[in-house]
């Protein structure tokens, strides 16, 4: 019984952080008709950023990791400019850019940071006893905590503010918001900085419990992807269902049918959605 | 010979590209005869990545169909014949058959799966199929041999670079020339109609259906083989050729050679590989390099380079498409 | 379309240029031996302790008049740890670069395809540290191995060590990859005899997240753990192990290759829980076995400025060192005369005095073990633990 409260436990932990991670992919899509296979890699960058402040710099963490945060929107907005801008209604171009863009990214930080795993400290040590049945992470929690408190704020933010009703405009129509006056471009922009900063955020939050690689960005962007097809493209509500979803399913089947095969219950769950219900489970646009 | 007198073409082109082609095909075939060892091996893995890339090209490039599981269907081809051949002492070549088939078979399956979906649906499905197939490989080390690789026979008689080089080049001309003749059939016009306006195709009544899951199971096949053939050249099958990595090479080398042109993919295959033994020094960077040069491509030059000097030059004809779409 | 002809002329006639070029060889006055290692990649730090062995190598025998009368170069090929990678690069070593011999090597499976080009192109290969069984014992006559066969690690050093220090219940977490399987299975096969329990988890080299395992391993109360993953897996693997408290208070880790504990990202990923974490190893500043290996530490400290701490480093400075006698022995670079120079090789190196073995029909064909030793990390310093006539201090729980 310890075992499926570790496991259930584990699955939610990583759930909520796979829907922080999503929901930046949701934003970028749902705003901006893009998909951006680059995810993962500005996850990573905002890793090895705020493994770079807080270990070579010495840079106290609490002011790292924003730091860490607006780096890493600044080289989003830098991306939107030089290439996303470009390739607007193209779909097929648009993917193989950021396909191309991701790997570049990838081999860029093999030669900036090199290949071994960059950390940067714990916010919190040890472990605590949970539910008096076995041992968690401190920092896990720590960090579900902190997605929960940013996804919690990214819905204030689109609900009660005036920039979320503006993403929320053009989300739902892009023409007739262009035409209400406001500037496509401008909205653009900012949407691919705020999803990428969402993907940041995911990244600051789990790089002290794994540490950010080259290669570890397909994965997130795979898993990214996987809760947002699952959820809903364009439906925020759907990342979080989605990413807890998975994050429960990959944790029992590996626990209980094969832990190697971890990433495949995913894809599966990924192709079957498509089949069977491609708008996802709340999802309302059709792309 | 159908070749006639006079500006008549045949699949496209008149006498005289066909002449450039011919003496392009017989200096190549000369190669074993001046290069050393090491660059024969060189222009036997280019011979590889030319049927990669035309095939990725005919389905990505001519269809619309960007997939990413083009480099798990070509490792489906070889572990299949590697498997056979270690396992239950089938003949390779037989294997290499049933690589092809297979491939063929479960690229009617992608096909199938993709058949609904737009853009962006589709390319994540072929990637999710590709993961799926490389950590199935990765996994089952009891009959893949997971990352250890797997060791396998010649494809026939004795090892011989040579003789591995006229295997290779002989498929490459097979697919090439397939290829050509799919393009400037029945066939390929329908491609390139249900790439450019799906709505008015179907509405002259061509089965966009058959033709996009034509498209896949061809090009599954063609992976499939020179998979197959890589796999047992090398001697040693390893997840590197189900790999992203790979997919990424072959649409490095279309794109930058040109997608949606017919010699692009071939010069991208030549130019790019031979590099890439050029830098080899700088070790893993080479591919840095190659994505480098495909995003200023892709960005500013979107046609290829074989693409853009068509543009410039071209008379109007060839089977180009036209692939800007209105905002 | 003239113009297209005409660029294409151009294009092609660049590319046959650029090809032929290439191919010319210009003479050089040196004898080329050929290096094949993981300079990228998960491993690349053993390729930099590589790098340091071959300069202080280089130094060492050009300094004492070179290989027949000529300077000795090497050339370091990548094989990143990959078997694919790892065949071509030699070939590209024996095909372009034209080495006599080629050494090195730490991944076994890289290694099981090197022997398979070496034999095929009769060109000797003395593999360092490489150490499934398979590598000599497959009996190809062209290939060498001075450093450790799993089955020497296992039974003359872990087993010995669990018995020897009483330890009751053994879990193995082994990587799926030649080495690890290799040495699982014999590890196995040691407990069995030794009549210990054991159970058995199979993980991949670069996995992050160990905690479905760790779990079950909890539940089986085991009070050694052996982890036979060479990569940053292990570090992963010994962090969430202490996390969930199970090492060091209720099992200690033996680290079954060495290096991953040696690594420089060793503290930053693992921290604390790396205290009192034992592993395989085959140098230690205070277990100086020969003055060869006397003189090595010293040209290190002199060099690099600080204490040589991978013993990969050492591996490949003699390897280079065996090539070198072998072939001022046999006069030649022929390689058959290089073979049989080899087989008479009675040589004093850092790790010991080097005599490979002739008897064909097992691992030992061609093959001599190192002694080799365990260590344990107290309080960040390294202390030998066994065998207990070397030790430097006392296991601590």
């Amino acid at each position: 019984m310890s075992d499926l409260t570790m496991y259930l436990t584990n699955g939610v932990v990583m759930g909520i952080i796979y829907a922080l991670s999503a929901l930046g992919v949701s934003l970028v899509v749902g705003i901006m008709n893009v998909i951006n296979f680059a995810h993962g890699e500005i996850y990573v960058l905002a890793g090895y950023f705020s493994a770079l402040f807080s270990v070579s710099l010495g840079i106290p963490p609490l002011v790292a990791i924003p730091l860490a945060v607006a780096g890493v929107f600044l080289f989003a907005l830098v991306v939107e400019w030089a290439f996303i801008r470009h390739t607007y209604g193209n779909e097929m171009k648009s993917l193989i850019i950021t396909f191309i863009l991701s790997i570049v990214l990838q081999n860029a930080y093999l030669l900036v940071f090199g290949p071994f795993p960059k950390k940067p400290p714990n916010w919190v040590h040890g472990a605590a006893h949970v539910f008096g049945m076995f041992f968690y992470s401190n920092q896990r929690l720590v960090s579900m905590l902190t997605a929960v408190g940013i996804i919690a704020g990214f819905f204030l933010l689109l609900h009660k503010t005036w920039f979320g009703r503006v993403m929320r405009a053009v989300s739902m129509d892009r023409e007739v918001s262009a035409m209400m006056g406001i500037n496509p471009t401008r909205v653009n922009q900012v949407s691919f900085g705020v999803g990428c900063a969402l993907a940041a955020l995911a990244g600051v939050i789990l790089t002290p419990i794994f540490p950010v690689t080259p290669t570890v960005s397909v994965g997130v962007s795979l898993t990214a992807f996987v809760v947002v097809v699952l959820g809903g493209m364009g439906s925020f509500v759907g990342c979080v269902a989605g990413g807890l979803i998975l994050g429960i399913v990959e944790n029992l089947g590996a626990a209980y049918i094969a832990s190697d095969y971890k990433h495949v219950f995913g894809f599966v769950i990924l192709i079957t959605v498509l089949l069977v219900r491609p708008v996802g489970l709340f999802g309302q646009k059709r792309l | 010979m159908y070749i006639q007198k006079g500006n008549r073409k045949w699949l496209g082109w008149d006498q005289k590209r066909w002449l450039w082609a011919l003496l392009g095909v017989l200096a190549y075939g000369l190669l074993p005869l001046i290069l050393d060892r090491y660059w024969l091996h060189v222009s036997i893995m280019i011979l590889f990545y030319i049927m990669m890339a035309s095939s990725w090209n005919l389905l990505a490039g001519y269809t619309g169909q960007i997939s990413l599981a083009h480099a798990a269907f070509a490792g489906i081809g070889a572990y299949t014949s590697g498997i056979l051949a270690v396992k239950f002492a089938v003949h390779p070549l037989i294997g290499l058959a049933l690589g092809v088939l297979l491939a063929a078979l479960l690229g009617l399956g992608l096909g199938l799966l993709c058949i609904r979906m737009g853009g962006i649906y589709l390319t994540l499905t072929t990637l999710a199929f590709s993961e799926i197939i490389r950590l199935v490989i990765n996994n089952e080390y009891e009959i893949t041999r997971g990352t250890m690789g797997l060791k396998v026979p010649v494809l026939f008689g004795t090892y011989s670079k040579v003789t591995s080089f006229y295997v290779m080049m002989a498929a490459a001309l097979l697919v090439v020339f397939a290829i050509r003749k799919i393009l400037y059939s029945d066939l390929g016009m329908s491609f390139r109609a249900v790439q450019n306006d799906e709505a008015a195709a179907a509405s002259v009544g061509l089965s966009v259906f058959r033709i996009r899951i034509a498209a896949f199971v061809i090009t599954a096949a063609m992976a499939g083989m020179a998979g197959s053939l890589c796999g047992h050249y090398l001697l040693l099958i390893t997840p590197h050729i189900p790999s992203l990595d790979m997919m990424f090479l072959v649409l490095a080398m279309a794109v930058i050679g040109g997608l949606g042109t017919f010699t692009g993919p071939i010069l991208g295959a030549i130019f790019l590989e031979t590099l890439a033994e050029q830098i080899r020094v700088w070790g893993e960077f080479h591919v840095l390099l190659y994505g480098l040069i495909a995003l200023a491509v892709v960005r500013f030059a979107p046609l290829g380079v074989v693409g853009s000097l068509n543009e410039r030059f071209s008379t109007g004809e060839g089977p180009r498409v036209v692939k800007e779409s209105a905002s | 379309m003239k113009n297209i002809h005409g660029l294409w002329k151009v294009m092609v006639l660049a590319l046959a240029l650029s090809m032929l070029f290439a191919t010319a060889v210009y003479a050089e006055d040196t004898i080329k031996v050929g290096v094949v290692g993981p300079r990228t990649g998960g491993a690349a730090a053993t390729g930099k302790a590589f790098e340091e062995g071959i300069e202080l190598a280089l130094d060492r025998i050009n300094g004492a008049g070179g290989v027949l009368g000529k300077k000795m170069e090497v050339v370091f090929e990548d094989t990143a740890g990959d078997p694919a990678k790892a065949a071509s690069g030699l070939e590209k070593l024996i095909t372009r670069d034209k080495v006599v011999m080629a050494v090195g090597e730490s991944h076994s499976s890289a290694a099981l395809a090197e022997i398979d080009v070496a034999n095929r192109y009769k060109v000797p290969l003395i593999i360092a540290e490489a150490w499934h069984d398979d590598v000599t014992g497959k009996g190809y006559k062209y290939v060498f191995r001075a450093g450790p066969a799993n089955s020497g690690v296992v039974n003359e050093n872990i087993i010995e060590f669990i018995k020897d220090y009483g330890f009751k219940k053994v879990a193995i977490v082994a990587e799926n990859s030649d080495w690890g399987l290799g040495i699982k299975e014999l590890a196995e096969a040691g407990l069995d005899k030794a009549g210990i329990p054991y159970m058995t988890v199979v993980t991949e080299r670069k996995a992050q997240d160990h905690y479905t395992e760790l779990n079950k391993i909890m539940n089986f109360e085991p009070d050694m753990l052996l982890a036979f993953v060479y990569g940053f897996g292990v570090h992963y693997l010994i962090a969430q192990a202490n996390e969930i408290g199970l090492v060091p208070g209720k099992a200690l880790i033996l680290e079954g290759a060495g290096p991953p504990s040696l690594w420089p990202e060793f503290w930053q990923t693992v921290g604390d829980a790396g205290n009192l974490e034992l592993f395989v190893s085959r140098m230690h500043s205070e277990v100086q076995l020969t003055d060869v290996a006397e003189e090595y530490h010293k040209a290190y400290v002199e060099k690099f400025g600080k204490e040589p701490s991978d013993y990969k480093s050492r591996s490949i400075f003699d390897v280079l060192l065996i090539a070198a006698d072998a072939i001022n022995r046999a006069g030649c670079t022929n390689s058959d005369n290089l073979v049989q120079a080899l087989e008479k090789t009675s040589l004093t190196v850092g790790s010991g005095v080097v005599e490979f073995g002739t008897a064909k029909g097992t691992y030992a064909y061609h093959q001599w073990q190192p002694p080799m030793l365990i260590i344990q990390w107290q309080d960040r310093n390294q202390v030998v633990v066994y065998p207990r006539e070397g030790a430097t201090g006392e296991l601590k729980r």
